[in-house]
């Protein structure tokens, strides 16, 4: 079973499709949305609970890699752990994804036990820490 | 009874004693009694042992072994049980990205994100890389490319209208059947007729799957059927609003305008 323990997660993605997905596959857990890179930013310094991240790559104003670039120059938010999910899926994309920070990397189409999976294995690695 | 009868009835002595043979018939007659009574106190310390032996071994067997039995058989029903849950997580999944996807096809009556939500579900749900969408223009009812997406070098890049010639598209639009390919004729990977009141008013067409997708999968026939079904019925749904909403408009105009004089 897959009891995710996350509180709150922040999700930037530019389609309203996904962050429908999002809220149906993740329920009960507070998400906070954001549709490009810059507005994740925003949503960030207003949600400093924020305990997970998730990411897609191609977003207009700001990409997902310059986001993800902010939040690990910025030292009060670069311990929160950020998943990838992108339709990029090429080998080095996923290697610059996780280069940049990230902690995980999910191709799209994902399925759900795939992404409930990713989010239990970086909680219990952060609750080993 | 004899002397003779008595060695009869006498244990089968082979190790007599040289001094038995020269002794007298009573002491041989004892000697004798004496080793019977020896073999049968030699056979009830084999049988007490055999018996204890079986007592012990059946006191493992029993609340031990009862247990080891019954804690196979639970764990092979927990295995079990983890392969149902793992199978209802699955399905469970699966039917979220249904229900988002008609979801999200319905939640507007704007034909522009009705098209941008169908554009979004062969991307982000199914995996497509390169696609077109053909939707039935209602003047000569004939097929305009609405939506061409990741197609810098297909053959429907500077195409505006689709006037026939693919025959899995063809087939797909004529019959309303969804169609998988690539085929001899076609290199299309799959044509989804979109299709309401049994009326066929455009397809998706599937042309590319992204890299790391090297097939459609059990899941995406599925979507494939809803898309068909329900991206038909919303694109209806919004063109009537849009069409509606605007000869309201140019009511509201006119009677402003009558009003006024």
């Amino acid at each position: 079973m897959n009891a995710v323990k996350a509180r709150k997660v922040l999700i930037v993605e530019d389609s309203r499709l996904i962050h429908k997905m999002y809220e149906v596959m993740l329920r009960p857990i507070a998400l906070v949305s954001a549709f490009d890179g810059r507005e994740g930013l925003d949503k960030l310094s207003q949600n400093p609970d924020v305990d997970l991240i998730i990411l897609d790559i191609n977003m207009p104003k700001m990409t997902g890699l310059e986001f993800l670039a902010q939040v690990k120059a910025t030292p009060a938010l670069a311990k929160i752990p950020v998943i990838i999910v992108s339709t990029e899926g090429k080998e080095e994309d996923v290697a610059r994804g996780l280069q940049s920070g990230a902690a995980a990397y999910l191709r799209k189409p994902f399925q759900r036990e795939d992404l409930l999976k990713l989010v239990n294995n970086i909680e219990t690695k952060q609750s080993a820490a | 009874m004899t002397d003779e009868s008595n060695r009869t009835d006498s244990p089968p002595v082979v190790d007599l004693p040289v001094d038995a043979v020269t002794a007298t018939r009573g002491q041989r007659d004892a000697a004798a009694t004496l080793r019977r009574a020896q073999q049968l106190v030699r056979d009830a310390q084999a049988a007490i042992e055999e018996a204890s032996r079986v007592v012990g071994q059946s006191h493992a067997a029993g609340p031990v072994g009862a247990a080891a039995a019954r804690l196979m058989v639970a764990e092979s029903e927990r295995q079990e049980l983890a392969e149902r849950l793992a199978e209802v997580e699955h399905q469970v999944g699966r039917l979220m990205t249904l229900y988002v996807a008609t979801y999200q096809l319905h939640a507007t009556l704007d034909p522009v994100e009705v098209q941008s939500t169908i554009a979004e579900i062969a991307l982000n749900l199914i995996g497509a890389e390169q696609f077109v969408l053909l939707l039935i223009d209602e003047e000569d009812k004939g097929y305009e490319v609405r939506l061409l997406h990741g197609g810098a070098d297909t053959p429907w890049t500077h195409t505006q209208r689709y006037t026939g010639g693919d025959p899995l598209v063809d087939a797909a639009l004529t019959d309303g059947g969804l169609r998988f390919g690539p085929t001899e004729e076609s290199p299309v990977l799959a044509v989804v007729p979109l299709r309401v009141q049994d009326v066929t008013v455009g397809a998706l067409v599937i042309l590319k799957l992204l890299a790391h997708k090297p097939a459609f999968v059990k899941e995406d026939h599925d979507l494939l059927d809803l898309l068909g079904a329900h991206a038909a019925s919303a694109v209806f749904a919004a063109r009537v609003y849009s069409k509606t909403a605007r000869k309201l408009r140019t009511l509201e105009s006119l009677i402003r305008l009558v009003n006024k004089g």
